[in-house]
């Protein structure tokens, strides 16, 4: 399966900046470490992957699937707000797949986390490795349930049959069901259905 | 007069340090062993189960049973991990041998392990956590300088349980446990002079010796 990953300008350069309760100002750089480690993650799942530049219209190559991986949501907490000795940090991802003519096809988010306890004086360590741990936690689950969740291992056969979706559309309003195409929540890995 | 330099730290260290008093338990399901070239990974049970072990007390524990008398291989924890990878996420990890008689199942797996040659999984589960603490120390400094005056003290617990997997029959082998307890003292009479409780460094080395003892032996309950 031939795999475009668009990786957005946002995405690259994601820092974040939190003042804790006053106190203390805390800077996570997630950006060029999570870019690389999603086109790594991209390369080991799919046989051809073709990583598109920020700015590159997904148009002018040829690929299945087009992946847009963005960062949904940053959190983290410090012992001091936790009352305990570890630092979180939670990760909300939002990846958007789309058809080799540019349909919407999936969005999915993954919500990932990671916790490690605070070792030394400092705590930038500890928060650094509950990143890197929340990162590899996205990284198992996109493994694990991306195809099952987004079904993107169906556009190998070609792109969206876009009056079907549309009829089914029509047919879930006129039932009174909400329209939940494409829509997707993370709940933990369900190894039996693997 | 480099014997003598060495006679005095030794004395005063062990003179300086706060009391630990610890307990360890074995219990054991399996008869274990270690041939040539079988190594042992040392993890910290996932922190979706509710675990704190701190990274710090993995490490220890690995370089503590890969040293000293009786030494066993360890495969570092990041190493086994990684070539695992996704399966030993906190996540994804096997909570249960049930759990790893399907992880062992699954296609290159079993591959994975015997490449690294691991033939224990040991799970740590447990922290080191400060129970109590009281006194009162206070310093001052002024022109003609300064000093400190009072008692403190401190207790700190260090409860620890390694359950041993074997993963050439995907069974649970036993677990260790060890209980460290140690209170350190801090008075100061113009110099606080500190009597400092290595309570998880005891309790590190403690649990790596029962764990050598525990792998290498093949006795059965």
């Amino acid at each position: 399966m031939d795999v475009a990953v668009r990786i957005p300008a946002e995405f690259h350069n994601f820092v974040h900046e939190e003042n804790v309760l006053g106190r203390e100002t805390w800077t996570i750089n997630l950006g060029a470490a999570n870019a690389s480690f999603f086109t790594q993650l991209f390369g080991y799942m799919f046989e051809n992957v073709i990583v598109l530049g920020p700015d590159e219209d997904a148009l002018d190559h040829t690929f299945d699937a087009l992946v847009e991986p963005t960062i949904e949501g940053f959190e983290f907490s410090v012992p001091n707000q936790s009352k305990t000795d570890a630092f979180a940090v939670w990760i909300r991802y939002r990846m958007q797949i789309f058809d080799s003519l540019g349909n919407n096809a999936s969005t999915w988010t993954v919500s990932a986390y990671g916790k490690s306890q605070k070792e030394g004086m400092g705590g930038s360590k500890s928060l650094q490795r509950a990143a890197v741990l929340a990162m590899r936690d996205a990284a198992a689950l996109i493994l694990l349930q991306m195809d099952k969740s987004t079904k993107i291992g169906e556009l190998a056969d070609g792109p969206l049959d876009l009056s079907e979706i549309e009829l089914s559309a029509v047919t879930d309003a006129v039932e009174g069901d909400p329209v939940s195409f494409g829509i997707f929540a993370i709940g933990g890995i369900d190894e039996d259905n693997e | 007069m480099k014997i003598t330099s060495n006679f005095i730290t030794i004395f005063l260290s062990a003179a300086l340090s706060g009391c630990v008093t610890a307990s360890l338990e074995n219990a054991r399901e399996e008869s274990t062993g270690l041939l040539d070239g079988e190594s042992v990974v040392v993890m910290a049970k996932s922190y979706h189960q509710g675990n704190e072990t701190e990274a710090y007390y993995i490490e220890c524990v690995e370089k503590a049973l890969g040293r000293g008398s009786g030494a066993i291989n360890v495969i570092p924890n990041q190493q086994f991990v990684d070539n695992l990878f996704p399966w030993f996420e906190p996540r994804t990890a096997p909570a249960d041998t049930k759990g790893l008689v399907q992880l062992m199942g699954r296609p290159g797996v079993p591959e994975a392990v015997r490449s690294m040659g691991v033939r224990y999984i040991v799970w740590l589960d447990g922290e080191t956590e400060r129970v109590t603490q009281g006194g009162s120390l206070s310093c001052a400094a002024g022109p003609g300088g300064g000093g400190c005056f009072g008692f403190a003290w401190w207790q700190d617990d260090a409860d620890y349980e390694a359950s041993i997997w074997d993963l050439s029959n995907s069974e649970a082998a036993g677990t260790v446990t060890v209980d460290y307890s140690g209170t350190s003292f801090l008075p100061a009479l113009v110099v606080p002079i500190p009597l400092i409780a290595r309570t998880k460094s005891k309790a590190c080395g403690g649990l790596a010796k029962q764990l050598k003892l525990f792998i290498v032996s093949d006795e059965v309950a």
